[in-house]
């Protein structure tokens, strides 16, 4: 009934006055280049804001992702285990079983697996000729290791071979040396079966190592099989007890830390304790806590300050407009139609603030990991969100201004 | 007055008072009838109502009693939606200061209006260069308003105002701001628009404008008094609404 009326009137009158999407796009846009350098300085506010933000969240996400690649390559996939019991111990101890290696070994998640420990003679010990004097032996670490330990710890040959568990069950005297230590020697080929002796014994050196990532102090001294250095040394010393060093699977240090004790001393696990490197995920979480929170903050500010030069420019283009809007309203405008080109302009100047203040971001993170030779890392969302927000900034900007827009008395507008 | 041709503005007892304090009534009671066809000229010194009785023809205002009529429609008491339809489709606007968009073309200016009225827009060019023809400003569709003289530029805002097609031409001290000479060539413009059929409703103190006016309405103190028709220059003196030919043309 109501709806008849309705329309029976609408065609007395003809059509409504309209206002389609495409008029509002077109309507704003001029509004808006009308004055580019005003847009373009209203904008500055959310450019600087939104670009904080999405600059932050690209940085500390490249920060983190870096900080979790150096993990990942080392410490998340180690896990030391030292002989406490040794450590408290009165006598040269070795709390770690003979076949340790081969124990870890059968754990899930382990790569490799060997004890290690640092061999202490009163006097320097090592030299390149039999018989030498005090004067021409070397000072140099000597370590006992396991196969184990060395393919665990990542050692890259220079020249020669590993000692395997041959040398091991048979306590063989050969030696691993460093490249640092092998020119003390005045070692330079492996051709000739060179030989040096530690606390007098012959050693036949067989490999020597490039580096060593993760016993960096192989590569500086000497290391020989841990049974050999065990038969004419005796066990480590009481206080400074061995250690064992497995390398796990990505992801697998913590579980395997837990289960290594056990698996070796199922009579004791007290007498070693391992320790698994923090999960990366925790310290990841940690960094970009900190980092993030003052920054956010500022780039949040920025973004209020945005958003009142929005809602103050578009109040001042509403009061300078007030003519246009009075001739609007004559050529057919309602009121919402001239609220709503309001709010399209401000939306619209949120909009490209945000766009212009994302892609300023993505740079600023680009240059900062260029610069550090970094892997850029950013998620495409916090990008495509950053314009949308610029815009939902300028769109809560623009409802005052458009609400006083809508209200302009046309008869009073156009007067001026 | 004839009563061949239907109203297209049609005031029973309309007055206006603007709310106080204190109340000042601008516009007595008044009935008046525009019927289509007819070149009205409004005077009054200021003061008189004028602006009051342009707001309320031109739908900017309401007035506080009586009936007003547009083609039929009783637009005082319709509401704003429309009345907003009414102003894109059956009023044209022209304005003393022209209220032309500075940044925007003459043909884009011209557009303008047509956004309103829903005029697709891949048919809007076609009917503003039409109507910049119509006032002879074809060529300088493309000129900005700071290129144009004065007299184009109210040119372009009668091109604005003709482009709908309204049922009426609403100009308000349409030469306030032009010299004697292009005072002269509007009034021209606006004479043959007339002649081409279209309702001519002119408020302005020029009396060389007035003068052209087949009918001349002067107020004062918010009063309205018809003018005796006895011009000695018979050329526009015609009766308005008796050219037959004015009642067929199409609406809006």
């Amino acid at each position: 009934m109501r709806r008849s009326r309705r329309a029976s009137r609408r065609r007395v009158i003809g059509a409504a006055s309209r206002f389609r999407l495409r008029d509002l796009g077109s309507e704003a846009m001029a509004g808006l280049l009308q004055r580019p350098g005003r847009s373009a300085l209203t904008m500055l506010g959310t450019v600087l804001g939104i670009g904080t933000f999405v600059a932050i969240v690209g940085l500390s996400q490249t920060a983190t992702g870096q900080i979790g690649k150096q993990f990942n390559a080392l410490d998340a996939t180690q896990v030391t285990v030292s002989d406490s019991g040794a450590n408290q111990a009165s006598k040269p101890t070795l709390d770690f079983p003979a076949d340790a290696d081969a124990i870890v070994d059968r754990i899930h998640g382990v790569i490799a697996a060997g004890v290690w420990w640092t061999v202490h003679f009163s006097n320097a010990a090592v030299s390149s000729r039999p018989g030498a004097g005090q004067g021409t032996q070397l000072s140099l670490p000597v370590t006992a290791a396991t196969p184990g330990a060395l393919r665990a710890s990542g050692a890259k040959l220079d020249q020669g071979v590993l000692f395997n568990q041959f040398h091991q069950a048979h306590a063989q005297n050969v030696a691993i040396i460093g490249q640092t230590t092998a020119t003390d020697l005045g070692i330079f080929s492996l051709q000739q079966q060179p030989a040096i002796f530690i606390g007098g014994q012959p050693f036949t050196v067989i490999g020597i190592i490039a580096s060593d990532p993760r016993l960096p102090q192989l590569n500086l001294g000497v290391t020989v099989p841990s049974s050999t250095a065990q038969q004419l040394w005796g066990k480590p010393l009481a206080g400074q007890g061995a250690s064992m060093l497995v390398q796990t699977r990505l992801g697998a240090a913590q579980v395997v830390a837990g289960q290594v004790p056990i698996a070796l001393r199922p009579d004791n696990p007290k007498l070693l304790s391992a320790a698994a490197p923090p999960s990366p995920t925790q310290l990841r979480h940690a960094v970009t806590a900190s980092l993030n929170t003052l920054f956010l903050a500022l780039a949040g500010i920025a973004i209020v300050v945005g958003a009142i030069g929005i809602a103050n420019t578009t109040l001042v283009a509403v009061l300078e407009r007030a003519g246009e809007i009075g001739l609007r309203r004559a050529l057919g405008a309602r009121p919402r139609h001239i609220g709503t080109q309001f709010l399209a302009e401000s939306t619209a100047l949120g909009l490209f603030g945000g766009l212009v203040g994302a892609s300023l971001g993505v740079l600023a993170t680009l240059i900062v990991t260029v610069y550090h030779h970094w892997t850029a890392l950013l998620d495409p969302r916090v990008v495509l969100a950053a314009p949308i927000a610029g815009g939902i900034v300028g769109l809560l900007a623009g409802l005052y201004p458009a609400l006083r827009a809508s209200t302009v008395e046309p008869a009073e507008a156009l007067r001026r | 007055m004839t009563a061949v041709a239907p109203p297209v503005i049609r005031l029973s007892a309309v007055a206006y008072t603007y709310a106080g304090p204190p109340p000042v009534r601008a516009l007595r009671p008044t009935d008046l009838v525009i019927r289509r066809g007819e070149h009205v000229a409004i005077t009054g010194p200021s003061g008189s109502g004028k602006s009051t009785l342009l707001n309320l023809l031109g739908l900017l205002d309401r007035p506080t009693e009586g009936v007003l009529e547009i083609d039929g429609i009783d637009v005082g008491s319709a509401s704003e939606r429309d009345r907003a339809a009414v102003r894109a489709h059956r009023i044209g606007f022209v304005f003393q200061s022209f209220h032309l968009l500075p940044h925007r073309t003459s043909a884009e200016n011209v557009m303008l209006a047509q956004v309103y009225a829903d005029m697709p827009r891949r048919r809007r060019l076609g009917a503003a260069m039409a109507a910049l023809a119509e006032v002879g400003l074809e060529h300088r569709a493309h000129a900005l308003p700071t290129a144009l003289s004065g007299g184009e530029r109210q040119r372009v805002a009668i091109a604005r105002a003709l482009v709908n097609h309204p049922s009426l031409l609403l100009c308000d001290e349409p030469t306030g701001n032009l010299d004697t000479t292009t005072t002269l060539e509007l009034t021209d413009l606006l004479g043959s628009l007339h002649e081409g059929g279209t309702t001519l409703v002119i408020i302005t103190h020029n009396p060389a404008v007035a003068e052209r006016a087949g009918r001349r309405v002067t107020i004062r103190d918010g009063q309205l008094a018809e003018s005796p028709d006895d011009r000695p220059s018979g050329q526009d003196n015609r009766p308005s609404g008796q050219d037959g030919a004015h009642e067929t043309l199409p609406e809006g």
